[in-house]
């Protein structure tokens, strides 16, 4: 008894450490299990590759938005070279579609710098990336429609769930019908039905600032356009997204998909789309850039970009658009984030407790 | 008024937001699909205590409020108000239940709390780390049941339902983290 007095006033506890104290909590663990394993199934019935990808690679994309791990490679004579941790599987699946794999997926981890303090992110997380030969990200649609409903049969047989609801979720009190199709909506439907805003106008930089400023946000010379989308995108839209049922948002503003390929009949916008499930934000899928030149005039831009934010430099991956050159057959792919796929599965507010070790149990200082 | 940005926001922070005195109740960055990062705030309004989402930009500036503690004896509940008497002017504040919000059921009359003050209003409580409080329902812990960590509810003087060692009977006083609501000692 006074070893319970001891352990309630010593902080909080480790997740192992609540494991062992109330086996209950194994339950979300266990669907982390079946999630991974739907997945596997999802996609080996279809005869799609599974692929491991390097963790430790010399060049990461050229992505400004995002903050990589950096590190360093030691030979036997101690010479140094320059390594990173990698932020998604993305190129070196894209290599091997050029090398011939055809369908492919990686189910792996990946790490994204600065990205603690949120309850939806881990800066060590799962990803599922899959690509699909010869279609566009329509198709990727329909798999996300598939796979989801797929896992939530999978977890249903395994727990022994009654038959009637196998394509319905509880997510924190609500309900969500996973069941085919889901709510499509392009950016430009959202934001006239979510925020009143007419997108064609709101593309137009000076027309931004003024739509922003009437809203009430803050808005000065340093306001980008990225940053004023976003803000209205994350007070007035995404809230919105995903509710009793999933939402597809699709056709970015081209300036919004480094890796996308432009709508031959809109080239303002790239075929690139994200699906919601009650606000959480779960994948992001484009109909992928095949033309070496403008990846690498995009790589080039995001560098610019990425010296310009004071971040982490590095040189962008030259091997890749020699692959390119080669020729990377149409194709469209998707990630996913997998811990959150857990979160909604295991019915849990926090990624952190759908990790057994999360990164703020690892280092007290985050 | 002093201008932070949302580098220094903390839990409990009192800022102004759209020209309303409001407090922060939680926050936590985002990053969406592509961009950079976002600090997504719950606010709560001082004068309704309704909570309401706001997602600033990374590094944006907003005004932080000037807010006073004065201690204050807890009188009693008056219709939606819960009525406070300061211990030196005798002066009396009443702070709405939206305010005083998940710490009512730990309120005892007569203790004195330290009472958060900004202009003429009181504007809710400044959590203690533990209340003290009697137990006055519990169940004879299950017998045989001897599993560390084995836990079971009980009742307190103030109506508060709390997870508690087995070992805990009615008539113990328990030190509670009211923030929490967690267990912490017996007296």
């Amino acid at each position: 008894m006074l070893a319970y007095n001891e352990e309630r006033n010593n902080a909080i506890m480790k997740t192992w450490q609540q494991l062992h104290k109330d086996p209950r909590l194994w339950q979300r663990y266990i669907i982390r299990e079946y999630v991974l394993r739907a997945i596997r199934e999802f996609f080996d019935r279809q005869n799609f590759h599974e692929v491991e990808t390097p963790l430790l690679i010399a060049k990461p994309p050229a992505e400004s938005y995002l903050d990589v791990f950096e590190t360093t490679l030691l030979d036997r004579n101690r010479n140094e070279a320059r390594a990173y941790l990698s932020t998604s599987p993305e190129v070196p699946l894209k290599k091997l579609m050029v090398a011939g794999l055809g369908n492919c997926y990686a189910l792996t981890k990946s790490f994204r710098n600065m990205e603690t303090q949120s309850t939806s992110h881990n800066p060590e997380f799962t990803i599922l990336e899959w690509y699909r030969i010869g279609v566009d990200y329509k198709e990727i649609m329909k798999d996300c429609e598939l796979l989801l409903l797929h896992i939530k049969k999978y977890i249903g047989k395994k727990l022994k769930a009654p038959q009637g609801n196998l394509h319905k979720l509880t997510y924190q009190g609500k309900v969500v019908d996973l069941s085919e199709p889901w709510e499509r909506l392009t950016m430009v439907e959202a934001f006239a039905k979510w925020a009143g805003v007419d997108f064609m106008q709101f593309l137009e930089m000076e027309k931004a600032r003024e739509i922003a400023r009437n809203k009430g946000y803050s808005v000065d010379a340093s306001t980008s356009w990225e940053a004023l989308y976003n803000q209205i995108f994350l007070n007035e839209v995404e809230p919105h997204l995903g509710r009793g049922k999933p939402t597809i948002l699709y056709e970015f503003p081209g300036s919004m998909a480094a890796l996308a390929r432009r709508k031959s009949t809109d080239p303002r916008f790239a075929e690139r789309f994200e699906f919601y499930i009650e606000g959480l934000e779960l994948g992001d899928c484009y109909s992928e850039l095949t033309d070496w030149q403008e990846q690498q005039s995009r790589f080039e831009n995001e560098l610019h970009e990425l010296k310009r934010l004071g971040k982490t430099m590095y040189d962008y991956d030259h091997d890749f658009i020699e692959a390119l050159k080669i020729g990377l057959p149409d194709c469209s792919g998707i990630a996913i984030g997998v811990d959150r796929l857990v979160m909604l599965f295991a019915d849990v507010k926090t990624i952190q407790e759908t990790l057994l070790f999360p990164a703020n149990e690892l280092f007290e200082s985050i | 008024m002093a201008t932070i940005t949302t580098a220094n926001f903390k839990k409990g922070n009192f800022i102004e937001f759209r020209n309303e005195p409001n407090q922060i109740v939680d926050f936590q960055f985002v990053n969406p699909g592509k961009g950079s990062a976002f600090v997504r705030a719950k606010l709560k309004s001082l004068k309704t205590g309704k909570v309401i989402e706001f997602t600033y930009k990374s590094g944006e500036s907003v005004e932080e409020l000037p807010i006073l503690t004065r201690e204050m004896q807890y009188l009693y509940k008056e219709g939606d108000a819960y009525v406070f008497m300061d211990n030196f002017s005798y002066e009396q504040f009443n702070i709405s239940a939206g305010l005083l919000e998940g710490f009512i059921k730990y309120l005892r009359p007569n203790d004195t709390y330290q009472v958060l003050v900004y202009g003429e209003d009181a504007v809710g409580v400044r959590f203690p780390k533990k209340v003290w409080l009697t137990v006055t329902e519990a169940d004879e812990g299950v017998k045989g049941n001897t599993a560390s960590g084995a836990t079971k509810t009980v009742v307190v003087e103030t109506g508060a339902v709390i997870t508690v060692p087995l070992f805990i009977k009615e008539g113990d006083k328990i030190g509670i983290d009211p923030e929490t609501g967690t267990y912490l000692e017996r007296g």
